[in-house]
């Protein structure tokens, strides 16, 4: 036998209130992620999470008049109802006061970093880089330049990209910030660019350019005008070359074409 | 036309006999076009003779070269867009206007023209402005577009000559070619339509050859006009800037509309303008739906041209521009969709298709947080994970946000479903049948999508563009089954009740007036990032920018520079409409006169 509809009792929470728990929760969602979010993208998914409350409640008249006269209050309510809006009017002041406080406190962190994740090279830079013949087709890739290219990766690159090739090397952690070493697992790297990029990048470096990255320059020889700075390596453009395909071999992934 | 025989019984002259040139403000109008188009055309002529260059560069009243050519461009641009866009749809609505008899679209039409010849002039004086500034302040650059270019520069004048003359007859002859000549009016609307689009496209070989170079030897020598006119990225610019101006040209006539609806005080005009707000709207999602693929494909032919396009626009310096980018999008999507959700409120009986839009709501801010995601994210040093997220990173590469946005286009498409058959009964006998294979498709197209995208993510990137490609396809075809499916399902179907024009909530306007300036910022921005790409060169890999604004500004400069732009804009496209208003008969007795008629 069913219960009547009408007898059946309802739970009915005041819409102001049920956007906030979702609120409240998408926020604590997204704070319990670990490694922990980045405060500016959190920002962003909140104003979406916002956005979508609005809308929710301005689709409909009657919801829209619910939800402002909640605040008014009317005769007869209950101590419930009176109680989530006091609540509200309370905790909604404060954790906005709360997050202007966080945000004007004076703190000793350098400002949040705009990273680019591959900086913006000329075609006047990277035209002038010729791939060799050996290299830039991968079925003419010998077993041997790879397997060199391997005993440079371990001997040069591994300590900070790791022997997995995944960004995971025992100095690693050391630069975490503003980004750690490249994981070439990864679609977003190598798979994503041509072999001039990947070579100027190789023998560019970081520290030098401005580009915010702890990457040496691996530049030969001794002869080059910066070879002589603390982050300059000797590699010469072939064993340049041999890292790199030894790379892309590696992961599985193939230059991109230019 | 029956209230027109009444006054020539009279002894007076019909409204329509009135119009043309009979108010001080069209003569100032069409005075300002003619002003306008002589500028250009002796502008456009001092191009195509290619001046002798004295100077690389040269400066103008101390002012910055740069900054004055990209304010005045992007000003000629938008204007450009909405006038190359608002023919466009005001030809098709006149069209069904004439095939249907129904008054109210030739209504529409006409007031869609209406906004035209003062925006028009404005367009030519600003286009005549860039032209000014080009061949003054860098005569190096213009002498060699104009060496390579030559023969379109002359022939660019004389198609703009006709999309004037097409233009101003389109409008001003309105009234006179009704009835058995309404025929040669939609004849002079095709022509114009024409012109236009060639302007477009002789303007965007420049452009695009100045991206994607060809038909010229390593030294820049023109060897055949032919391969530099077809460059790489002309026709997929031609193909977004045509659809984009159709965009921007819909949301600016439904900011239009939505203004006019918030001031007059007549039902009548209110009902008329709601209508013509929801119009506008309408194209405007129709229109956007296949933005972001025309985008892609433009996109797509920078990268194949040179790898340093790929890496400057998504991974380098302008890839946090592409972030902004997302979030303005996904406001201008969100936006629409919720005046479409909106629009319900007006149509009695369309409780059951009220009902989806909580899911529909929540599917479209998923999907554009998704397609928001930073890959690389702005973290402080205690936040920071080096760069990237283990979680969150993985959204913010190719593959989930091709799923986001091709589901949230399936979303909006099945709103569009429901509004159709909101407060209508289907009256088909298989319509069970029917909606059960339609809604079937619709979610075998979205599985398909999410396996499709899911799939590319850990194939190639070659592979991963394919199945992009195909995520589109299926799209595509599921919209056009689905959608010829419908229309034989709503056949015979009955109205529960009338649509009641001009009940929608004035929080709907308000939407319409914020759509038009997103789109409008958008633009600038947009407008900013595909001649920003090009980095230091004028014409890329060929002539180098040597000038002292070579260099690119920073985000923030550009964001400012933008909105200065869009509120000039809007500045001069209401003197425009204010104009516009002032043209011709009030609305009032157009309506009032097609209400008698159908009384009668």
């Amino acid at each position: 036998m069913r219960a009547d509809p009408a007898r059946r009792p309802r739970f009915n929470l005041p819409s102001p209130v049920g956007a906030f728990l979702i609120l409240a929760g998408a926020f604590i969602l997204l704070k319990l992620i670990q490694p922990v979010i980045p405060g500016s993208v959190i920002l962003l998914y909140m104003a979406f999470v916002i956005a979508g409350i609005l809308i929710h409640i301005t689709l409909d008249d009657g919801r829209l008049k619910r939800f402002g006269d909640f605040f008014i209050g009317a005769e007869g309510e209950g101590a419930a109802t009176r109680a989530q809006r006091w609540g509200l009017l309370l905790v909604v002041p404060l954790a906005l006061g709360w997050w202007a406080y966080e945000a004007t406190r004076p703190s000793y962190a350098p400002p949040v970093e705009i990273f680019q994740r591959h900086p913006t090279a000329g075609e006047e830079i990277l035209g002038r880089i010729k791939v060799p013949e050996w290299v830039a087709t991968p079925a003419k890739w010998s077993p041997q330049a790879i397997a060199e290219g391997k005993a440079l990766y371990r001997g040069n690159c591994a300590v900070c990209h790791g022997d997995n090739l995944d960004g995971e090397g025992p100095a690693a952690e050391g630069f975490r910030y503003p980004i750690r070493p490249a994981n070439f697992r990864d679609s977003g790297t190598i798979a994503q660019l041509t072999l001039p990029y990947v070579y100027w990048r190789l023998t560019v470096g970081g520290i030098q350019n401005q580009f915010s990255s702890a990457m040496p320059a691996w530049v030969a020889p001794a002869d080059a005008a910066n070879a002589t700075t603390l982050h300059t390596y000797d590699l010469t453009p072939d064993e340049a070359w041999k890292v790199i395909i030894y790379l892309y071999k590696t992961t599985g992934f193939e230059p991109r074409k230019e | 036309m029956k209230r027109d025989r009444a006054l020539l019984a009279q002894g007076k002259k019909p409204e329509w006999d009135k119009r043309v040139g009979d108010k001080p403000r069209e003569k100032i109008c069409l005075a300002l076009s003619l002003v306008a188009l002589f500028l250009l055309l002796g502008a456009g002529t001092a191009g195509a003779q290619g001046p002798a260059p004295s100077a690389e560069y040269r400066v103008f009243l101390g002012m910055d070269s740069r900054l004055a050519v990209w304010i005045v461009s992007q000003l000629h641009l938008m204007f450009a867009a909405f006038v190359l866009a608002v023919p466009m749809f005001a030809l098709v609505i006149e069209l069904i206007g004439w095939r249907s008899k129904e008054r109210r679209f030739d209504l529409l039409a006409h007031e869609m023209a209406r906004l035209l010849p003062p925006a028009y002039s404005i367009t030519a004086i600003l286009g005549a402005t860039l032209a000014f500034l080009l061949f003054t302040l860098y005569p190096r650059f213009m002498g060699y577009l104009a060496d390579i270019f030559g023969p379109t520069m002359v022939i660019y004048p004389l198609f703009f000559l006709g999309e004037t003359f097409c233009l101003y007859f389109y409008y001003y002859s309105w009234h006179r070619l009704q009835g058995n000549l309404k025929w040669a009016h939609l004849l002079l609307g095709l022509a114009l339509n024409i012109f236009g689009t060639a302007v477009m496209f002789i303007a965007n070989t420049w452009a695009t050859f100045m991206m994607t170079p060809n038909g010229v030897d390593a030294a820049g020598n023109l060897i055949s006009l032919n391969n530099a006119i077809w460059n790489l990225a002309w026709m997929p610019l031609n193909i977004h800037r045509l659809i984009a101006n159709i965009t921007l040209g819909a949301l600016l006539a439904g900011a239009y509309a939505a203004y006019r609806f918030l001031t007059v005080e007549r039902a009548e005009e209110r009902a008329f303008y709601d209508w013509m707000g929801y119009t506008g709207n309408l194209i405007a999602l129709f229109t956007m739906l296949f933005l972001p693929f025309a985008g892609y494909y433009f996109g797509f032919e920078l990268f194949s041209f040179s790898a340093t396009y790929g890496v400057t626009l998504m991974g380098g310096v302008l890839s946090w521009l592409f972030i902004i980018q997302a979030i303005v999008v996904a406001v201008l999507f969100i936006g629409a969709a919720y005046y479409a959700w909106l629009g319900l409120l007006r149509i009695p009986g369309s409780e059951p298709q009220r009902r989806w839009t909580p899911a529909f709501n929540t599917i479209l801010i998923v999907g554009f947080m998704i397609w928001a995601t930073p890959h690389t994210m702005a973290a402080s040093i205690e936040e920071s994970t080096g760069g990237f997220h283990p979680v969150l990173g993985a959204l913010g590469v190719m593959a989930p946000k091709m799923i986001a946005v091709t589901l949230i286009l399936v979303v909006l498409y099945a709103s569009y479903l429901l509004y159709r058959r909101a407060g209508r009964v289907i009256t088909v006998s298989w319509k069970d049948v029917g909606n059960a294979i339609q809604w079937g498709v619709l979610a075998l197209t979205a599985l398909a999508i999410i396996a499709l995208g899911v799939y590319g993510y850990f194939a190639p990137s070659e592979v991963r563009i394919t199945t992009s490609i195909l995520q589109i396809v299926v799209l595509i075809a599921g919209i056009l089954f689905t959608f010829i499916l419908d229309v034989f399902l709503l056949r015979g179907s009955q109205a529960v009740g009338v649509v009641r024009w001009g009940t929608m909530p004035r929080r709907g306007q308000y939407v319409l007036i914020v759509l038009s300036y997103v789109i409008v910022w958008l633009m600038g921005l947009m407008g900013y990032a595909r001649s920003a790409a090009r980095l230091n060169w004028h014409v890329f890999g060929i002539l180098e920018d040597t000038s002292p604004g070579a260099g690119l500004p920073s985000l923030g400069e550009v964001a400012v520079i933008v909105t200065i732009i869009t509120l000039i804009f809007f500045l001069l496209l209401a003197i425009s409409f204010a104009i516009s208003a002032f043209m011709g008969r009030s609305l009032v007795s157009e309506v009032e006169s097609q209400t008698e008629e159908e009384h009668q």
